[in-house]
């Protein structure tokens, strides 16, 4: 348990550090640099909304993943995490996963097809490959979790 | 009904309180509540064993089958 508490405790630090860095990347970073290269060719400039849009949903779906990881660390800090309660914020997450899954996904075949060399494409499918594989899982641990929740509301009703 | 718990009759033969029964058998008064009124969906066997320990009676005692 001294190990949990430990666990959640960094997590929420660095749950945080996380947040911070995806709202700059989202709000500055990414937007600057499509505008950036928008100015420096003028013939590709009509890509810089749709990317601009792209980049800012990613990470929404990112921060929306962080909040309810750490609605759930709550959850968990409080013995409750195994109720009805978790449930909403796994859901949110699975969620986002497939929202940001599909629209990488529609990136890697907008770009797989027309880009003359093969690294942007396969950085972009090993990506698509690693978000299939955190959502798949993501929906074995939510199973999981149900599992759990009808045991232990089970436990609770024996006197 | 189902199952029906007889708490009630074993203590009145004994005229034992419900608080004084829930401290020596060490189930919170609500859980007695629970047990008595039907409620209750399942019960250890430690904690049957402390109640007949307590109302020295038989589980038969205490648990009875009534048809719906």
């Amino acid at each position: 348990m001294k190990m949990t508490q430990f666990a959640v405790a960094s997590l929420r630090i660095l749950l945080v550090v996380a947040f911070a860095l995806l709202l700059l990347l989202q709000t500055l970073s990414f937007p600057g640099q499509f505008a950036h290269m928008a100015q420096e060719s003028p013939e590709r400039a009509y890509l810089q909304w749709p990317l601009t849009a792209f980049a800012v949903v990613e990470l929404l779906c990112a921060q929306v993943v962080i909040v309810s990881t750490w609605k759930l660390l709550t959850l968990v800090r409080r013995d409750r995490i195994f109720t009805g309660a978790a449930t909403a914020w796994v859901n949110a997450i699975v969620w986002a996963v497939l929202v940001a899954w599909i629209l990488l996904f529609a990136l890697f075949l907008a770009v797989g097809f027309a880009a003359d060399d093969p690294g942007a494409p396969l950085l972009l499918l090993v990506f698509v490959v690693g978000g299939a594989v955190i959502g798949l899982l993501m929906l074995v641990l939510r199973e999981l979790l149900r599992q759990a929740t009808t045991l232990r509301s089970d436990m609770e009703a024996v006197i | 009904m189902g199952i029906v718990v007889r708490i009630d009759v074993e203590l009145a033969k004994r005229k034992m309180s419900v608080g004084d029964f829930a401290e020596k058998v060490g189930l919170t008064p609500a859980n007695v509540a629970v047990l008595k009124n039907g409620r209750a969906k399942a019960i250890r066997f430690s904690t049957l064993e402390n109640i007949c320990r307590v109302l020295e009676c038989q589980p038969g005692d205490l648990l009875e089958w009534v048809e719906d």
